[in-house]
């Protein structure tokens, strides 16, 4: 699914990557584990295409990430970022977004699917009628994850899942995600149960 | 009709005295501006008179060639203005920002000059220099606006617009909200003027004409116009604007570079 073989990547005079290589097959849930500033965002930028300047080889799906195929690329992926204070009024156009794109629109969850994964996510179907300063972080977290879950992409990037959950919560919504069979996972994390319930980890010195 | 009193440059000079209240505003706020203003307030005084010394030979002259070529001062001007002012770099937004106020006034003027008064020569300097000149000088502020409201928030919402590129949107897909707000910011004022004029507002180029002794309602007629022309030509410029920085202002992944705003 993923093949990265001798990346190189360095930010001004910091070396981040040298000459890291990585192998990843379909389904395989992994966590990126290391203190803060050691790389792990940058991984999954780097796999978005939000990294130009790299060297090395890096494949998703086959496809060889350069600057012809970062459509392509990202028509694999579905991507979380940790700081997720993405300006929207209200939480149905937080929920809808993506599917309003072109490429997404076929996509777009009918009503079951929608109340099926958010009870996954210990959500109420409710929220979609708030404003989304009504909300706490988690649940815009899961209603984010719960959105690009449904994109049904091959490779989800997501950066820190469950930073914004309550204990209680964590353990299901790791499960749900992390049991998903054909679903690519690349995590960069620090929760312990995300970690332990992952396939591979790599720490990141 | 009478004719129009003349100010001697002794009245003039007392008329500079109400800069008297900006400056002060200015300079008690702390918001260290008031050099610009004194610095601003002078130029446009000097390049005032010597306008009027300019239009006086060029409309005598009305050479097409010599109309087109001030024009293109103006707007090598105006383009310089826009980004000195926009926290953008001088190389790399000089030339989008110059081409797409070119293209701009060249529709609109021809649009206005040709098919509404429909001289026979659009470019007449009674008509082309001082239209083009209110076209160019109403349309700068929408462009810097646009601009730095445009990039700034790509800048700042760095997270948004991934968010949105990694999760199936094109390139234009991903942009259009930062456009939709560049829009709404640069134009929502001129929006808000349109609507009033007339009612709280004289437009200074009617003003300036019936002054001068024309007829208000001819003097009416072209600030419709005018109005209208002003408002085609900004949002063109705008757009264009926009269209044409976008190719330098992103990588070939989408990203915005990091080395577009000057330090």
């Amino acid at each position: 699914m993923i093949k990265i073989e001798n990346l190189n990547i360095s930010f001004k005079s910091e070396i981040i990557y040298n000459d890291f290589s990585l192998s990843v097959s379909k389904g395989e849930k992994v966590a990126i584990i290391g203190k803060s500033g050691k790389g792990k965002s940058t991984l999954l930028n780097l796999l978005a295409g939000f990294i130009s300047d790299f060297k090395g080889n890096v494949q998703i799906n086959g496809i060889q990430l350069n600057t012809e195929n970062i459509s392509e690329i990202r028509k694999q992926i579905a991507w979380l970022p940790q700081e997720t204070a993405l300006n929207f009024k209200t939480v149905k156009e937080l929920f809808f977004a993506p599917f309003n794109f072109e490429i997404n629109k076929k996509l777009k969850p009918s009503e079951k699917e929608i109340s099926d994964i958010f009870r996954e996510l210990e959500l109420s179907t409710k929220l979609l009628n708030k404003k989304t300063k009504e909300i706490s972080g988690g649940q815009k977290q899961r209603i984010l994850l719960a959105s690009c879950l449904l994109l049904n992409r091959p490779l989800l990037l997501i950066d820190e899942p469950t930073s914004a959950l309550d204990d209680s919560i964590k353990m299901k919504v790791t499960d749900f995600i992390l049991s998903k069979r054909n679903l690519t996972v690349i995590s960069a994390t620090h929760d312990e149960y995300w970690i332990k319930k992952s396939d591979t980890v790599i720490e990141l010195k | 009709m009478e004719k129009v009193i003349d100010i001697n440059y002794f009245e003039l000079f007392i008329g500079y005295a109400l800069m008297a209240i900006p400056v002060l505003v200015l300079w008690y706020y702390k918001t260290g501006l008031v050099k610009d203003t004194i610095i601003a307030t002078v130029r446009m005084t000097i390049q005032l008179l010597l306008v009027g010394l300019y239009l006086e030979y060029i409309f005598k002259l009305n050479s097409t060639f010599v109309n087109i070529l001030w024009v293109l001062i103006m707007s090598i001007i105006a383009s310089y203005t826009i980004v000195k002012r926009s926290k953008l770099k001088f190389k790399l937004f000089f030339i989008p920002i110059f081409l797409s106020g070119l293209i701009s006034i060249a529709i609109t003027d021809v649009y206005f000059l040709g098919f509404v008064v429909k001289l026979k020569n659009v470019f007449d300097a009674r008509y082309f220099i001082p239209v083009t000149g209110m076209l160019l000088g109403n349309t700068i502020k929408n462009v810097i606006i646009a601009l730095d409201a445009y990039y700034k928030r790509i800048d700042d919402e760095q997270n948004l617009y991934r968010w949105h590129l990694a999760n199936g949107a094109t390139r234009k897909e991903a942009l259009l909200p930062f456009m939709r707000d560049a829009l709404r910011m640069a134009f929502n004022p001129m929006i808000a003027t349109t609507a009033i004029m007339g009612l709280i507002s004289l437009p200074g180029m009617m003003t300036g004409q019936i002054l001068g002794g024309s007829n208000p309602n001819v003097a009416v007629k072209y600030q419709i116009m005018l109005l209208i022309t002003i408002f085609s030509s900004a949002i063109l410029n705008v757009v264009l604007t926009i269209f044409f920085s976008n190719r330098i202002a992103f990588d070939k992944y989408f990203n915005l570079k990091l080395d577009i705003f000057r330090k």
